[in-house]
Formats: C-alpha cells, structure tokens, sequence
C-alpha cells in the first residue's frame, strides 16, 4: 500500500539536496503566475509568510482568516523565540547538528531530507525577519542575543522579550499587507473554510461560511494551501486560542487528504494550572523559563507547607537529580512526564495537587531581579494576573498542558498532500518535527515553509499541469456547497438539550485522560468508544441556538467540535495502533525500567497516514518508511 | 486558594446587527468564581443563554492570553476594563466583589462599527497598515541579519512600540476616538530602526492620511490612549510621529 | 502647495498649528500678566506702560499677529471637537474612572478654552475697548487704564469672575504647555515628567499672577 505515498524525496547528498532540487524543480514565467490564482486559508506564519512571498512572485494569492484581521492568527502567542542555526555565538553549532538535534529530539520519526531542509532554511528566516523590521533582542554591541532552549546544547534561539511569535508574525502580517495594498493578495476575514472542493483529482477551490452573513462563499483556484494550524483545541482545554480548530485541515482529509500520526501530541509542560470547570483554555509560559527557573517538589508526600517554608533539603529538584546533564532544560515530552510521575506519585503541590514548583529564588539572588525581569517581565506579568501570585516572591506553580500537533495533513517533500494541488504548510502538515516537537522550532517550521518552501514548489506544481476553466456553478462546487449547507442546517436544526461546550469538554476529557501523556490499550480502546457514542449524542442532542445567515458564534463552535468529535477517534485508534512510545506519544505499555519512552524501531520506523474510508468504514493505515541515513537511531537520552 | 463565588449583576449591550439600534440588558449571575476570568464569566453566561433558548453575547475574543488583541470591550466606561496593561481576557473576576454591577459596553467609535453586541469592525487598522506599515523587502532580499548592527537602544525602543496588539482599545479610549496611538506605534517601530529609513517619509505621509481617512479623531494629547493601552505603549510614540511627519511633510520632494 | 494644505488639515499638521498658535497665546499671557504686576509699582509706572505699548507702532502687527493666532487656535479647536463627535457618534453610556481617566485639564481644555474665549471678548470689551480716561504725565497725555481697573475692580463680582476666568487660563495652559510641546515631538523619558510639572507651574504662575491684581484692588484700594 506504500506506493500510495510517495515522498518524493529528491536523491542526492542531504546537504546540497534542496539547492539541487530548488534547480531541478519546474518554473512558471512571470508573465504566467499572474495568471494563477492561489488560496492560502490562514494567516499565521506560514500563511501570512506562503500568500506574501507567492504573491511577491507574482501570483494571484487568496488569503482567507478566521478573525477579523490576519494579525490575530495564534501564531502571535508564541512566546520563547525561534531556533536558526547561525552560530553566532561560537558555539559549535551548525545547520548539521540543528539537524541533528530536531531529528533526535523528534524521537526519530521525522523524514530526514525535510528536517534538514528546515535546518538550511533557518538562517534564512533569521535574516528574512531583520530585514522587515522584527526587533529581535540584541547585545549592547547592537548584534543579535540567542538564548538557550530545551533538548540543545547550543545558544541559537533567537527572542524578542518573551513575544518572539508576536513579532514574527507581525512581520509576515506585515508583508501580508503589503501585498494586500498592491492588490496581488485579495484579503477575506472573518471566513471560515468548510470545504475543499476537488475536480478532476486536484484541489480546485474552497468553500467558505462568511462569519458575519452566514453566507456560503466559493473561490475557485490552481492550488489549495492549507495553513490552519493545529488541533489541540480537541482536548477542550489546551493553549491554542478558542478559533484555533481542526476543520480545515479534517474537511481536507474527508476529500482525500491521508492525516498523518495524528497521535502525536506535545504536551508543554510550564502551563499555568487548572483552577476550576467554567476555565477555558490554559496559558502557557515560556519554557524559556527553564533556563533560570530550577523545577521542584516537595520530597514529602502531602507536604503542606507554603513553598518558602520548604527547606532546601526537603525539596527534590527531579529533573536536575534525573537528568543532570540536561537538567531543567530536558525536551517537553520529558520534562511533562517527569510532572506528571511527581504528581502522580503524590508529591504534586496546590489546592489540586497537579502542579509542580518553578522557582526562581536562585536566580533572582544570582542576577538581580533587574536581569530576571529584563528576560521575562512580561511572563511573570502574565502569570501574576492570572494566578494572583508574584513569581518574584514565591515560585511559579506549573503544570502540563496540550500545546501543540505535531501530526497534520501528510504532505511530500513539496508540502503537497495526497490531493493533487491541496498543500499543508506548518503545525496543519505532519512534516518535520517527528514525534516530538523543540522547543522554538515551530515558528521555524512554519516561517520555512511559508518564506521559502511553497514559493518554490508551487511553480512545479503549476508549471505541471494544466487546469480547466472552473465557474462557481460548476459541479463540483455545487455539490461541496450543498453538503455545507445541510450540515449547517442539521446542526441548527437538532434543538438538543445540552450545549455544545458541554459536549465540548466530555470530549476534552476523555482525550486527556486517555489520549493524553500517558495512554494504554485499554483506555484507547475505551476512548474510541465513547467518542463515537459521544458523537453520535452530539448530532441528535447538542443545542444550537441561532441564525444561519448572521453572526452565530454557537454554529461556528458547533461545526468545529463536530470534527473534533471525528478526531478525537483516529487519535485514539492511530495511538492504538502505535504500539511503542515515542516523543509526545507513551505507551505505558513501553517504557524503560526507569520509566522512559522504549521506541520500537523495527516495527514502527514509520510514518503513519490516515485515509478517510467513509463514515461507515474505518479509515485505512498507510505507512511511510522513515529511513535514517545520517542519524543514528538511539535512544535517546537527556541523562 | 480559596475559591470566592460572587452574585454579579451584567449589564450588556445588544445589538442585533450594525443597523439596528441596540440597548444594554441585564443579566444576573450567581456563581462567578474569583479565578475566572471576564471572559469566562461571559461564557457562563452564554451557556446559561443557550441553556434558557436565549441568544448568546456575540464577542470578539481569541487567544484567552492578551496577545492577540481580539478581545474588545469597554468594561464600566474602561476599555478592557480597570486595570493597566491588561486585556479583558486577562482581568480576573477577584478584581469584583460580591453584588457588583458591572456594564460591558462594545469598543466606541465611528471607524469601529458595532457588528453585533460587542462585537466591532477593526479591519480599519489593516486599511491603515496596508499603505505603509511595513519594509519593502521581499523574501529573499534579506541580507545577513548582522549586516547592520542595531543598538540595543534603539532595539528594545523599537520592540516597545512593536509589541502594539492592534485591538483599539486606544481608539475607544481616546475621548476624539483618535487612532494616533496605534499609528505612531508602527510608525515609530520602523523609523527608529536601520532598516526602516528608505521608506520613512512615504510611510508617515501614507499612513496618517489613512488614518485620517478612516474618520478616526484628532489627538489633543489627553494619554488616554496610553493609560488604556494593554501593553502600555508610550506618548513618547506620537511626539515621535508628529516630528517625523512634519519632516517628512516639508523634506519629501 | 498642495502638500502645505495636506499638511494644515491633516490630523498631525493641525494639532502643530493648535500648539504654536497656543503656545503664543501662552507666552502673551505671560508679558501680559507680568505688565500687570506694575500695579504693585504705582499707577503712573502702570499707565506710562500702557502707554509705551500702544504707542509703538508694532502693536498693530502684534494685534493682527495675536487676532491671526487666536482665529488658528479657535478654528482647529472647532474642527477638533466636530471631528471628535462625527469619530464617536454613538457615545458611551459609562464613562472612563480610575487608572484609566486622563487628567481634569486635558478631558475640559474644550470648555476652559470656550470659557477663555468668553473671556478674552469680554476682557477687550471692558478695557481695550472700555471708558476712555485720561491722564498726563510730565506734559505726555496717556489713557488712565488705572482708574479704569480701580472702577471695574470695585465690583466684587467683577473681581471674581476675573479670577475665576484667570484661573481657567491657568488651568487651561496647565495641560496646554505641556500638550503643545508633546504635539511639537518633544517628548522624552527624562525629560517629559519635568515638562510635564513645568506645563502645571506655568498654568498655576499665570493664573495666581493675573489674580493678584484684582484681589489687590479690590482689597486695597
């Protein structure tokens, strides 16, 4: 079945195998890309970077957002910086070995040829952002300052203040606008995509709801690029930002598109607590953090006692006495479990005893609250308006929380999805970041792709085919708009008795307690089953309130959690199916007897991609072989 | 970690759509948690809206963490409500107390209309960024991003009128509904940086007859705008602007 | 030319024609309060300086110069306010408190400056334009401004509607000085919080000045 997917890796040496494609790749004449028109749905970084950079080239870009300005894209919350391998600092780093690390710290599951890539690209993006205006922090000699991040041994992430996402996207936001005002992008918020419409085995169009009339819109193009982020949301609560939703990229895999390892998910482990049932979502704090804040518990069970009363000698610092040549700054996944085991194991501290200690006593002595508060003022700002409690004074309480997918839509070397002419750009493909994502690697991906990667392939792309004239009244966008017009009349017409947030959040919490850091054969299965009878709830009881053809923020709710109620299964079965642990994915069922993730190479070097069989059928598993050729495969360790 | 449960009583302005007058309505609540925050306030709301076959308050809100600037509402007369450098998704319920009426009002200005309850229109602001709020550097252009040193200085400046979220509470604020604040804000970014002077004099000319244009007031320098600002950017931003639009208004051949 | 009158009715352009034309009206009010003071000196000192002023022939182009400023200050201030209600025409039905209200000067320079207006009419009216009385000194005829204000300072309501519209002058500048410099770009972190305390000095200076000599007429003569 693998000759479904074919990766289209270019042959060549890993490192000139990019330049050499970039040549061997199919151009369109500049007096030709006018002539084509492109839908970029998402404006984050690699949608706001893809629709500027192709429209720069000279196509004819459609950009569609969700809120009501592309500068809004949940990119912007990104808080630590962005990894590039510059070396600035001297330290030994190299596009190799960020390489190295983003294949090792992904668990070995990402495809080589395309980690690389990101690694070569990475300066570029650097460079890219200068140039518009980003202000990244800089020395007093006026050269730019990286700080060090999780699963590196290297200075190479590159930060503004704690709002490096922020100033990135603003910058592409920036570059948006500029074409916008040139009139090369045609801009559409407050749209959200229901459907892709394919015609003639290629991605043809989109069908889109218009957020304030309600009415269906189609826009007709040569390529579809799919950049709408990830679906931590199906966990109800996690650190996306309320819009952020799965529906793109799942009305995407319901036309065709395989969705690749959607078990993978990072769980970041310095989010603030849960506090209580009405909470909403949950907010990260950088993980930069760990490079001063030192991670503890009490060493008795139940202690009490308020954190400053806590002696040195009755607190155990885990992550230093389990890895200490990584120590606070292990990778995500580690450092979640290794919470989640301290709370677990009883020595969690708060009213609700899932949390754990981030302190920063020792730095604050060390530098002075001054330098502490130069390098992350706005985040103990942040965190003392929602928790009430000043980081300065007594230590941070953390606790993991779903931060990212690094599964999506299975896209090749060019980012294409198995539908011809529909590509996936950023945290919506599955591409790069393996099992598990770096800390500071996500707005790398995804300014790569957008900046760099789908301007080049795009032209292949429509450089090798040719494309019917298409009308609005064609077929093919008749039917696909008449398939979204009885879903939204269905769901308004149920009139259940419960809400879609409460179904909403049954759904989040069977995904968290079995689908979450730590899953099982038996918890998987039983998740699978009550999504779908949850599911099949939902579409005869959920109530939804309102107009179809005016603002209903319960409709556009509804239709999201409606696909979540379809993920959240092939989470659960593609976990089910992944018997090793890996990266954000653990089994219980393997782990080493200190309690680390034990892959199993032999079985599962692959990448694992979903095709849609229909609603009656179960979908079907297709494997894409990861060969490693210039990392060892290891187990890893952080020790 | 005591948990508070508070009666607050809601007054709420409705409006069906941007044709249609609207009016405030009130609303009571009986079990508002200290540690919620405003908006999941307004979500227990909601739900109970829904739950009662009413229509929900239709609010503009995102990312929950004050950095995307969705969130737009004028809290008891204060936009985003009584706190400094805080948005509304920010502002916690322990800021009330038991019995408090409390009136959430939409973001107020002509440039801004209302959609529907409090929910408003600010794709003015993407108007305005549109003529002249960024570099001209397509991708690819970039030299090496240590090509030309940036002082520290003059860096973290410019980061300080960057981290600007765009949500207007400035506008609402400002009792000229003026959108000086956010214009200077990324006029000032990019003028105070190397590689924003090539563009420096069309981009001051552009974006202030834009912004003029939009039909957002005049400043007369009351800092209401900066007092209401949730990343607190500075007046220092406009006196910035105003110099560099003169400059550019008599340089500029 | 074109760019001239872009530049006079943009938003930015005319907040810095509100400064200068103020600010000159800011430092008048200044030599104006400080020829007042002469009345603590004597009533010859103070009419021989009346006299010196108007019979300068520059007075014609200070006045027209003064008239052309003040016509500035009051047309952009007009334009301010309609641009403000068409910007804002559904108002709020609560209005701003605490941390996030501006400060009484900035939120009424509308009505003070309406008030001063009132004022400087009815001050013209009164004086400038008032009883014409005479004096002569060493064999120099010159108008008898003093007696004039002895008269007018002998009403007490005289007296102290003067003070209380000075006192609007005061309050009025004391957001005016440090508004006009903001509207010219000076602005500074060290130097701002200064300008700032200098702008309410200036406002207090100039209203207990022109107070001063009401209060001593009235309560002396």
């Amino acid at each position: 079945m693998s000759t479904k997917l074919d990766s289209k890796i270019p042959s060549g040496s890993i490192e000139t195998l990019w330049q050499k494609h970039k040549f061997d790749m199919k151009l369109v004449a500049p007096n030709n890309k006018r002539k084509h028109t492109v839908i970029v749905v998402g404006t984050g970084l690699a949608g706001a970077a893809g629709a500027a950079s192709m429209a720069e080239l000279g196509y004819h870009v459609k950009s569609f957002c969700i809120q009501d300005s592309p500068r809004r894209a949940h990119s912007i919350a990104a808080q630590g910086g962005i990894n590039a391998a510059k070396n600035y600092q001297n330290d030994g780093d190299s596009v190799y070995r960020l390489f190295y690390d983003t294949v090792k710290g992904g668990d070995f599951r990402a495809r080589e040829a395309n980690v690389y890539r990101l690694a070569e690209l990475s300066v570029n993006i650097i460079d890219q952002a200068v140039a518009q205006g980003v202000p990244f922090a800089r020395e007093y000699g006026g050269y730019l300052d990286n700080r060090s991040f999780g699963g590196a041994q290297v200075k190479r992430t590159f930060y503004a203040r704690g709002q490096t996402g922020q100033q990135l996207l603003l910058g592409a936001y920036s570059a948006l606008m500029r074409q916008v005002g040139k009139k090369t992008v045609e801009l559409f918020n407050r749209r959200e995509m229901l459907d892709v419409v394919v015609h003639d085995g290629k991605a043809r169009g989109i069908i889109v709801r218009n957020l304030l009339t309600g009415e269906l819109e189609t826009h007709i193009a040569d390529a579809v690029c799919l950049a709408t982020g990830g679906y931590g949301n199906v966990f109800y609560l996690s650190t996306n930002a309320m819009a952020s939703n799965v529906t793109a990229a799942w009305r995407a895999y319901r036309k065709g598109a395989f969705f690749a390892n959607p078990c993978y998910t990072q769980i970041h482990p310095t989010c603030i607590p849960v506090s209580g049932d009405y909470q909403s979502k949950l907010t990260l704090m950088s993980e930069s953090l760990r490079n001063d804040g030192r991670v503890w518990v009490p060493k008795n069970k139940g202690d009490k006692r308020p954190p400053s009363e806590i002696p040195e000698e009755d607190r155990d610092y885990y992550l230093e006495r389990r890895y200490p040549s990584f120590g606070n700054l292990v990778p995500r996944d580690v450092a979640s479990r290794a919470a989640k085991k301290a709370c677990d194991d009883g020595f969690g501290v708060g009213a609700t005893g899932l949390s754990v200690y981030l302190d920063f006593k020792n730095a604050i002595e060390r530098d002075g609250e001054e330098a502490i508060s130069a390098r992350y003022g706005n985040l103990f700002h942040m965190y003392e308006k929602i928790a009430g409690e000043s980081p300065y004074k007594s230590p941070m309480r953390i606790y993991p929380a779903v931060h990212y997918t690094m599964g999506g839509l299975w896209v090749d070397y060019h980012l294409m999805t198995t539908v011809p002419g529909l590509f996936a750009l950023g945290e919506a493909n599955f591409s790069d970041h393996g099992a598990n994502r770096l800390g500071a690697s996500a707005l790398m991906q995804g300014l790569a792709d957008g900046y760099f990667v789908i301007p080049s392939t795009i032209g292949n792309y429509l450089a090798n085919h040719s494309f019917d004239k298409m009308t609005e009244d064609h077929d093919a966008f008749r039917d696909s708009k008449e398939q979204c017009y009885k879903r939204t009349t269905q769901l308004l017409k149920m009139k259940g008795s419960k809400t879609v947030d409460d179904f909403h959040r049954r759904l989040g919490h069977i995904m968290w307690d079995n689908v979450g850091m730590a899953r099982n054969k038996e918890g998987l299965t039983s998740a699978i089953t009550d999504i779908k009878s949850l599911r099949e709830e939902f579409w005869s009881d959920a109530r939804v309130v309102g107009e179809a053809d005016q603002v209903n923020n319960e409709l556009e709710k509804a239709g999201r959690v409606a696909d979540f109620l379809e993920l959240g299964e092939l989470m659960a079965r593609d976990a089910l199916e992944r018997n090793e642990s890996c990266g954000g994915h653990f089994r219980e069922e393997y782990q080493t007897e200190e309690g680390e993730a034990l892959r199993d190479d032999t079985k599962f070097s692959h990448a694992a991609a979903w095709e849609f069989k229909g609603d009656s059928a179960p979908p079907e598993r297709h494997k894409e072989e990861l060969k490693f050729d210039h990392v060892k495969l290891a187990q890893r360790s952080y020790k | 970690m005591s948990d508070q449960n508070m009666k607050i009583k809601l007054r709420v302005w409705r409006q069906k759509g941007p044709t249609y007058p609207g009016k405030l309505e009130t609303y009571e609540l009986d079990n508002v948690n200290e540690h919620m925050s405003f908006l999941e306030m307004i979500d227990v709301l909601n739900e109970k809206l829904v739950q009662e076959g009413g229509e929900p308050v239709a609010f503009d809100h995102d990312c929950r963490e004050g950095i995307c600037g969705m969130c737009s509402m004028t809290i008891d007369g204060n936009p985003h409500g009584p706190n400094k450098g805080t948005t509304a998704c920010q502002l916690h319920m322990r800021n009330y107390k038991d019995g408090d009426t409390i009136t959430v009002e939409p973001f107020r200005a002509t440039a801004f209309p209302v959609i529907k309850d409090i929910m408003v229109d600010r794709s003015a602001f993407d108007r305005i960024q549109q003529v002249g709020g960024f570099i001209s550097v397509s991708t690819g252009n970039a030299p090496d991003a240590h090509a030309v040193p940036v002082s520290k200085e003059k860096a973290d400046l410019a980061f300080d009128a960057a981290t600007c979220i765009g949500c207007g509470a400035c506008v609402a604020a400002c009792k000229n509904a003026s959108a000086m604040l956010f214009v200077a804000a990324k006029v000032s970014q990019y003028e105070l940086l190397p590689q924003g002077q090539p563009e420096k004099e069309d981009r001051v000319l552009n974006m202030v007859a834009k912004m003029d244009e939009e039909g957002f007031g005049s400043c007369s320098n009351t800092g209401a705008c900066s007092a209401s600002c949730p990343k607190e950017i500075s007046l220092e931003n406009i006196a910035r602007m105003n110099r560099a639009y003169s400059r550019a208004s008599f340089k500029k051949r | 030319m074109s760019r001239l009158v872009t530049y006079l009715f943009s938003s930015v352009g005319q907040k810095k024609l509100m400064a200068l034309s103020g600010l000159g009206w800011g430092l008048f009010a200044l030599s104006h309060m400080a020829g007042n003071l002469l009345v603590f000196v004597g009533s010859e000192t103070y009419n021989k300086y009346g006299h010196a002023i108007v019979s300068n022939p520059a007075i014609y182009v200070a006045e027209a110069g003064l008239v052309l400023l003040l016509l500035t200050h009051v047309f952009y201030g007009i334009r301010v306010s309609i641009q403000a209600s068409k910007a804002r025409s559904q108002g709020y039905v609560v209005k701003k408190s605490g941390d996030k209200e501006a400060t009484l000067s900035s939120r009424t320079m509308k009505y003070t400056g309406i008030a001063v207006l009132g004022f400087i009419i009815l001050h013209l009216w009164s004086f400038k334009y008032g009883a014409y009385y005479e004096v002569s000194y060493d064999g120099v005829v010159v108008r008898d401004l003093f007696r004039l204000m002895l008269e007018k300072f002998e009403s007490p309501i005289y007296t102290w509607g003067y003070v209380a519209a000075v006192i609007l002058i005061g309050f009025h500048l004391s957001h005016g000085v440090y508004s006009a410099l903001q509207s010219l770009g000076i602005n500074h972190p060290r130097y701002t919080p200064i300008i700032e305390k200098i702008s309410v000095l200036y406002g207090i200076l100039i209203a207990v000045g022109f107070a001063s000599q009401p209060i001593y007429v009235h309560f002396v003569f």
